[in-house]
């Protein structure tokens, strides 16, 4: 078993005896059982992460789960009005400015960078950047937020807002999206586009009628995995101001006018707030726990569109 | 055309997204008022309350209806008890909208002298810096005290030792004990210690992110620490937790453990023995009593600071700080959230302080 499994499905017949007949690849064996191991601790340390908030945040989740996404913040574990509705409000606005914002900007950055771009040492220099700029710790993003949209441009995002911490997330994530978009460009085959070229296409049709459509899937995954990173941080937040003790005001989802208000709330933020309440009131750690189930489920399922979205233009690449 | 397929198609998730979860949401669709919507019950599941929330609002015309918002910051200790005088205070005027962030004190002085917040939260005084840059933009406030947090120390039932003065406190967990595995090694560093017994030393006390944490450092260690010339902080080799239920699960497991909680917890505590506390005065035993009056040394007070100018100009504020000197605010919220609530005498000081602003 362990040989053939060694051996592709695509190998022709008489290679895999040839292969078969050769004695035990005892180095092979030890690699691919090495290989394993790193799989299943890298699988088993998920597992028990899942499997401890889960049982922690049953009882709120199984409880009460309508009340829990609609209720607010509140001093005491035992509300039953306690929830997350706002949190959630704010998360979902958030990850829409990232969406809107740093998709198209990030997008059309790679582009350029791949298509357009001299191939200088300007450009070098750039991509380098950007590539540091990536790895830029959160909390310096946002510092960037606080002083940039908090401070300088209130009249614009209404201070410490929704769109102050959108913005400042968007920009957390720019790096991330143009890097991503552009590896999923430059895999596109060089066939392609001189196929192109060669029935009289411009540029620019070229890059809209081959190279997007064949990088989309590539773009999208990438883009969309960016965003449940950004929308899971919490440091920038502090910063940019959420609220950790109660927001007033309860707006809907639907809601525009919650996007400059003066004060919001997010998932991270409130995790946070109630991991620290569990101190003072023990309940607390509990629905600490429903939220991360909560922010998990929302990630999800934006990862399950990115997946979606995926095989949608896969399949039509054919 | 793909790309605007694409589009349509990510539209098209978020709206159902949107959909799904503004209808597990409690929308109602009314948004020209949003303070409404805080009291709002969320369809099925607290139906029973609703009825509760109408008779409330009723209730409220005798104090006349009032409108606005209220934004607090300050202290996360403090925190807790302004959320909750918000609430309480929601069922009386549900069309105010209290906001409260917890930042620190220090960071929640800053805004308040700019003006940014129209109370603020601390769990110490005004520094003289502090109200300066007050001063210098024209705030005036008015300092109200409303609780009191206390900090037990506390060891096993079978412990022999009853009292423990600062020195001991400093001896058994302060900077310098590193590595002390037994009671009377607080006596090695020279201070003026008790007679402590020569029994093993278990520590159990709240890490470095709790409020709790930096106040037994402010209250018990920082000044001997300072005379020491060492950094005023505590051993950094004991079992830290941050639930305060493991802290004295800790403590109850060994007869000769040590540890430190707020007095909240310690009270509904049993198997563990609270250790009365010498700051300079004799030995006080920890109990409501003695917090309140300011005997027991382990304390400190919480205090709001609210600005004069804005109370006078927003009924909104006054009315959120006349319910928070309410017995409802003083007495009911105070106790809700695990803190010590002040004297009576201190209560009167407290109202006369805000109604003489």
């Amino acid at each position: 078993m362990a040989k053939a499994r060694l051996i592709g499905d695509r190998t022709s017949k008489v290679m895999v005896q040839a292969m078969e007949r050769r004695s035990t690849d005892v180095r092979g064996l030890v690699f691919q059982i090495t290989l394993l191991v790193t799989l299943l601790i890298s699988l088993f340390v998920l597992a028990v992460l899942i499997v401890d908030v889960v049982m922690d945040g049953w009882g709120i989740l199984t409880g009460r789960p309508g009340g829990f996404l609609s209720g607010t913040m509140r001093s005491l574990s035992d509300d039953p009005k306690l929830g997350v509705h706002q949190a959630l409000v704010g998360t979902f606005w958030i990850a829409v400015f990232v969406a809107v914002l740093a998709f198209p900007i990030g997008i059309g950055a790679a582009i350029w960078l791949e298509e357009y771009a001299p191939k200088n040492r300007i450009a070098r220099f750039i991509e380098l950047n950007i590539r540091n700029l990536a790895g830029v710790p959160s909390i310096v993003f946002g510092l960037l937020g606080l002083f940039l949209f908090v401070k300088h441009l209130e009249g614009v995002t209404g201070g410490k807002s929704i769109a102050s911490a959108g913005i400042t997330l968007a920009i957390l994530v720019l790096p991330i999206v143009i890097i991503t978009a552009q590896e999923a460009i430059r895999a596109v085959p060089q066939g392609l586009k001189e196929g192109a070229y060669g029935v009289g296409a411009t540029k620019w049709t070229m890059i809209r009628s081959q190279v997007l459509p064949y990088a989309a899937p590539g773009i999208l995954t990438g883009t969309l995995l960016s965003m449940s990173r950004g929308i899971g941080e919490a440091a920038p937040l502090l910063l940019v101001g959420a609220v950790s003790g109660r927001l007033g005001s309860n707006p809907g989802f639907l809601d525009l006018s919650a996007i400059n208000a003066k004060a919001f709330m997010a998932m991270p933020v409130i995790i946070v707030e109630w991991v620290q309440n569990s101190g003072r009131d023990p309940g607390f750690a509990e629905a600490a726990a429903a939220a991360i189930v909560v922010l998990l489920v929302f990630v999800i399922l934006m990862n399950a569109a990115a997946i979606f979205l995926r095989n949608h233009f896969e399949k039509k690449r054919g | 055309m793909r790309l605007r397929k694409l589009l349509v198609l990510i539209i098209g998730l978020m709206t159902t997204f949107v959909l799904v979860a503004a209808a597990c949401g409690n929308d109602d669709d009314g948004d020209t008022t949003p303070s409404t919507a805080g009291q709002t019950d969320s369809g099925g599941d607290t139906g029973s309350d609703s009825g509760g929330g109408s008779s409330s609002d009723s209730g409220g015309d005798s104090m006349g209806s009032v409108s606005g918002s209220v934004t607090i910051s300050g202290s996360s200790t403090v925190e807790p008890i302004s959320v909750r005088v918000a609430e309480l205070f929601e069922s009386v005027q549900p069309d105010v909208q209290v906001t409260v962030d917890g930042p620190g004190t220090g960071d929640g002085f800053k805004l308040f002298c700019e003006g940014e917040t129209d109370i603020s939260d601390a769990s110490r005084q005004i520094k003289d810096s502090e109200a300066e840059v007050c001063a210098a933009n024209g705030i005036e406030f008015v300092e109200l005290r409303v609780g009191i947090d206390g900090i037990a120390v506390m060891t096993g039932e079978g412990n022999s030792v009853e009292c423990v003065t600062f020195n001991d406190i400093y001896g058994l967990v302060g900077p310098e004990s590193t590595g002390f595995g037994s009671w009377s090694d607080a006596g090695t560093l020279g201070l003026a210690t008790s007679n402590l017994p020569d029994v093993d030393l278990d520590i159990y006390g709240p890490g470095e992110e709790s409020g709790t944490f930096d106040s037994f450092i402010e209250i018990v260690l920082e000044d001997i620490a300072d005379e020491r010339g060492q950094d005023a902080t505590t051993r950094p080799d004991y079992n830290a937790n941050a639930d305060d239920n493991v802290i004295i699960q800790g403590i109850q497991s060994s007869d000769t453990s040590f540890g430190w909680v707020g007095f909240a917890f310690a009270a509904h505590a049993s198997g563990v023995k609270l250790l009365d506390v010498d700051g300079g005065g004799g030995c006080v035993s920890a109990n409501a009593d003695t917090i309140a009056s300011g005997e027991y040394p382990v304390s400190r007070s919480l205090y709001i600071y609210v600005n004069k100018a804005k109370a006078a100009a927003s009924p909104a504020v006054t009315a959120y700080v006349d319910y928070y000197m309410s017995d409802d605010g003083l007495g009911t919220a105070v106790s809700d959230v695990g803190y010590v609530n002040l004297t009576d005498d201190a209560k009167g000081a407290t109202r006369a302080n805000w109604a003489g602003r």
